[in-house]
């Protein structure tokens, strides 16, 4: 199985609070990773650091083998509008534009037409079971439709990693179910890679692995066979 | 029991931290600025009132001939192009007393004669032959004191004079309306008239026109400034609401500190103003500079102007409040774009059709300022419906991604977009208003010329010889002839018969020779290219004045307005840029959006508003029977670049703020 991301070694200090303290991680393709871990245990700064949002202080982050820690910020930038997908907690659709639209806006800024793009961005709503939802604005949605269409925002790209930071924080019990179902099913199905920082075991449990993160360090890593 | 509302509030502000204090820093600075600006307006428009009513005893306040006391015969003389008042005044025999003229301690005795302070150092600077010579040459000069004088600027002299002398005869009178304001005679009783002189007449019409141009954008800004933080209060309200308070005391909460910043910067903009005063008075606006009480608009004004822009800035500040309250998702989630009807189109064009029926023939200024804020009240209707409609536009063929987002934006919330724009887009209006309303009535212009009326031709021949050798004398060269009073516009007599002579050399040589000329104008004072336009150039000068004025103001308070609302819309929207940028957006996409969102309905309404401003000032000339100045298209180039670059600098100057708080937004230990 190849490795698309890894992290070696990554240390990172807020002053002298330490976030991460040597951590080492692998993410092969179609594979889904948990990060779990009490309130300032450093899960978010993992998931940061890996995705190029945060530089650590020491160690290395490789796409596929190449070093994107040592990256210059438009680089970065650009790696993580084309090769990463992200999706968050909440509010990150651009509230006046209609669903389709925020589907297609990272296509659009690769210069893909707005025809096309927004062509190619609909094909994701049935299968995300958001049909007839195309020309709805975020308002209009409910919690977990905004979050389908965030999922649908970050796999549009086909990246070769998808990172959710608490992609099911805001959301209930039920909906947070069906969210992370379509999440880690679509994501395999597109052959990336899913990193997720979540504090609901529930949810972690629909990822291949999960690796609790305490004090900046692993504290252990379990292994799941996914249905 | 006590309310927590006030001690809550004041304890959350002084918890706010840094970026807390800095909005509401620039919230109180808008607020100062704009409370600055409106006392400032209404200072010039009371205070041109008041020196206006200073020169009414100058207009001669006609008494019956049984009961008058004395005569008084009012002319104007011009030196280097500006206007000298001179007054005349002869008691008559056998009758009382007459009271003294304001500015001086008595009334004037046979041979005295005052001059206001700059006509006394005027007299010191220039030879005697160009001004002094045209008056009495008394052992001293008497001063006519502040309370005769509109300006400390004014060049004004009285002159005793004996109830027989040519000065004070029928023939110093007036001949109609070649004298209309500027020559006059009378039997008088007193100086109780109420009629202003030419040169404060129109003062006050004109700076209120200013100050209805310049009302919306100072309205514009002490809004923007209310919605300052208020991304901050929509977390507090969040915040607090969980806590258990009622959507009442949040309101309360924030019309209390809304109200609390917006009286502190209103009062220091009030405080500016008092302090600047002295400043203030020194810029000069008609007949020169002010005397600095006639500037302070005193406290009932100053209250009212305090309580308005607190009040503004209070209402602004709970309107956004509401909106969030009503929704608690808030503005960035709001469900439906805030659609504008067709009705605002239906109102400002029927208001248009009025406007347009109402502008032929002479206005009366206050009927131009009614009609004037008539079009601003429909347009500030009119705006959002435009701004709408081009962002469904825009939308529709956008092709780049940051056209679209400011499409979207345009359609989704266009009373925010308008907001942003609306100042600089009715300063557009002032702009193209102004360009044109250069008045020039296209009468002939004869500068070299210096003349002096006669009864009749004979009369003219016989002071022709006479002008000769006065100017001969006073080694001015000059080719002297006579005209008829049926030659309209041959020469500055325009119709009347006299001796008419061409001067040649400068400024210097013309009022050399209008001395020269004054024995022989038999009681009158001789005439030049300046007293035939006067009555024109006053008010070309007083509203070229105020166009220049309001517009660098109207351009001020309108970036400053449109400075803030972005700063304001960076800070609302903070976590969906912070968000899009940690996805890989680029900073400059989201820049250029800002940017679009307002240069697409700016470059749409201004251009509109300042082609409707040149219409509307063209109609205004055609009214007048003007001809139209296209010398004002320099301005208005000048004035629109001028504006659309401050407009864009403006914008520019949050981009740091945008590049701030969507640095890694999410950066904490965890």
């Amino acid at each position: 199985m190849s490795i698309v991301l890894a992290g070696h070694g990554l240390i990172k200090k807020y002053g002298s609070t330490t976030a991460l303290a040597g951590v080492d991680v692998e993410v092969a393709a179609r594979d889904s990773l948990a990060i779990m871990g009490p309130s300032g245990s450093g899960k978010s700064t993992l998931l940061h650091t890996l995705a190029g949002i945060i530089r650590p202080d020491d160690g290395q982050v490789l796409l596929r083998g190449e070093r994107i820690d040592r990256l210059g910020e438009n680089k970065l930038s650009a790696l993580r509008r084309k090769r990463f997908g992200f999706v968050f907690q909440f509010g990150q659709l651009l509230p006046e534009l209609p669903a389709e639209e925020n589907v297609a806006l990272p296509l659009m800024l690769e210069g893909v037409p707005r025809g096309q793009a927004v062509a190619r961005a609909r094909r994701w709503f049935a299968p995300l079971g958001l049909d007839g939802l195309e020309k709805r604005r975020p308002g209009q949605l409910s919690g977990g439709q905004a979050q389908r269409v965030a999922i649908a925002r970050a796999l549009v790209i086909e990246p070769d990693v998808v990172f959710a930071d608490e992609p099911t924080g805001a959301l209930d019990q039920h909906t947070s179910e069906e969210v992370v179902r379509l999440l880690t099913s679509v994501t395999r199905e597109q052959g990336a890679a899913l990193v997720m920082v979540t504090h609901d075991a529930d949810v972690a449990a629909h990822c291949g692995r999960i690796l609790q993160v305490r004090d900046g360090r692993i504290s252990s890593h379990s292994q799941y066979t996914v249905a | 029991m006590r309310s927590p509302v006030l001690p809550l509030t004041w304890h959350l502000a002084r918890s706010a931290g840094r970026r807390g204090l800095q909005s509401r820093l620039l919230a109180a600075g808008a607020a100062a600025v704009g409370a600055f600006v409106l006392l400032v307006m209404v200072a010039a428009c009371l205070g041109s009132g008041a020196r206006a009513d200073r020169t009414a005893w100058r207009v001669p306040d006609a008494a019956p001939a049984r009961a008058a006391t004395a005569v008084q015969a009012t002319t104007t003389t011009y030196v280097r192009h500006k206007p000298v008042t001179v007054v005349s005044l002869a008691q008559l025999p056998d009758r009382g007393p007459t009271p003294a003229p304001p500015g001086l301690s008595a009334f004037p005795r046979r041979g005295e004669v005052y001059l206001s302070p700059a006509l006394a150092e005027l007299v010191r600077e220039l030879p005697a032959r160009q001004l002094a010579d045209r008056f009495p040459r008394p052992a001293s000069y008497g001063t006519v004191g502040a309370a005769g004088l509109a300006s400390p600027d004014e060049l004004v002299a009285v002159i005793g004079r004996a109830p027989g002398d040519p000065a004070v005869s029928a023939s110093a009178g007036s001949l109609g309306w070649y004298d209309e304001g500027q020559t006059a005679r009378a039997g008088i009783t007193g100086f109780a008239g109420d009629k202003p002189s030419l040169f404060t007449g129109a003062d006050q019409q004109t700076a209120l026109l200013g100050a209805v141009l310049l009302v919306v954008p100072v309205v514009v800004l002490a809004a923007a400034a209310g919605r300052l933080g208020a991304a901050r209060r929509e977390q507090r309200l969040a915040a607090l609401r969980l806590a258990g308070a009622t959507p009442r005391q949040i309101l309360a909460m924030t019309a209390a500190e809304a109200a609390a910043v917006g009286a502190a910067g209103a009062l220091a903009g009030a405080l500016a103003y008092g302090a600047l005063l002295p400043v203030l008075a020194e810029i000069p606006y008609g007949v020169g500079s002010w005397y600095t009480g006639e500037l302070w608009v005193g406290l009932p004004w100053l209250a009212a102007v305090v309580l308005g822009v607190t009040v503004l800035l209070t209402v602004s500040a709970v309107t956004m409040l509401r909106r969030v309250a009503a929704s608690p998702l808030g503005v960035a989630q709001q469900a439906d774009p805030r659609r504008t009807r067709v009705i605002r189109l239906v109102l400002f064009a029927a208001a248009l059709v009025y406007i347009l029926q109402n502008t032929e023939g002479q206005l009366s200024n206050r009927r131009l300022i009614v009609l004037l804020a008539l079009f601003y009240g429909v347009f500030w209707l009119f705006g959002p419906w435009v701004v709408d409609r081009l962002g469904r536009v825009a939308g529709r063929f956008a092709r780049r991604p940051a056209t679209l987002l400011a499409a979207r934006r345009l359609s989704d919330d266009p009373r925010a977009a308008w907001r942003t724009v609306s100042g600089l887009v009715l300063a557009g209006f002032v702009a193209g208003f102004f360009s044109v309303t250069q008045l020039d009535i296209g009468f002939p212009e004869h500068p070299d010329q210096v003349a002096v009326v006669s009864q009749d031709a004979a009369d003219a021949r016989h002071t022709a010889a006479e002008a000769r050798t006065l100017l001969d004398r006073a080694g001015v060269e000059a080719r002297v002839g006579t005209v008829d009073d049926d030659d309209f516009s041959g020469s500055v007599l325009l119709g009347n018969a006299g001796v008419v002579a061409r001067v040649s050399g400068g400024p210097a040589q013309i009022d050399t020779a209008i001395t020269a000329l004054t024995p022989a104008a038999n009681g009158r004072l001789p005439v030049s290219q300046d007293y035939v336009s006067a009555p024109d150039a006053t008010v070309t000068d007083r509203i070229a004045t105020v166009s220049a004025a309001t517009l660098i103001l109207s351009f001020l308070v309108a970036t400053a307005s449109a400075g803030l609302t972005a700063a304001a819309n960076v800070l609302d929207r903070r976590r969906v840029y912070g968000l899009l940028r940690l996805a890989g957006t680029p900073l400059k996409v989201l820049d250029r959006a800002r940017v679009r969102e307002t240069v697409l309905p700016l470059v749409v309404l201004a251009g509109g508003t300042t082609a409707m401003g040149v219409f509307g000032a063209y109609q205004l000339n055609k009214a007048a029977g003007a001809t139209v100045d296209s010398s004002g298209a320099l301005q208005l180039a000048v004035c629109v670049t001028a504006g659309a670059l401050a407009m864009l600098a403006a914008i520019g100057a949050s981009r740091p703020l945008l590049r701030r708080v969507t640095t890694n937004p999410a950066q904490t230990a965890d």
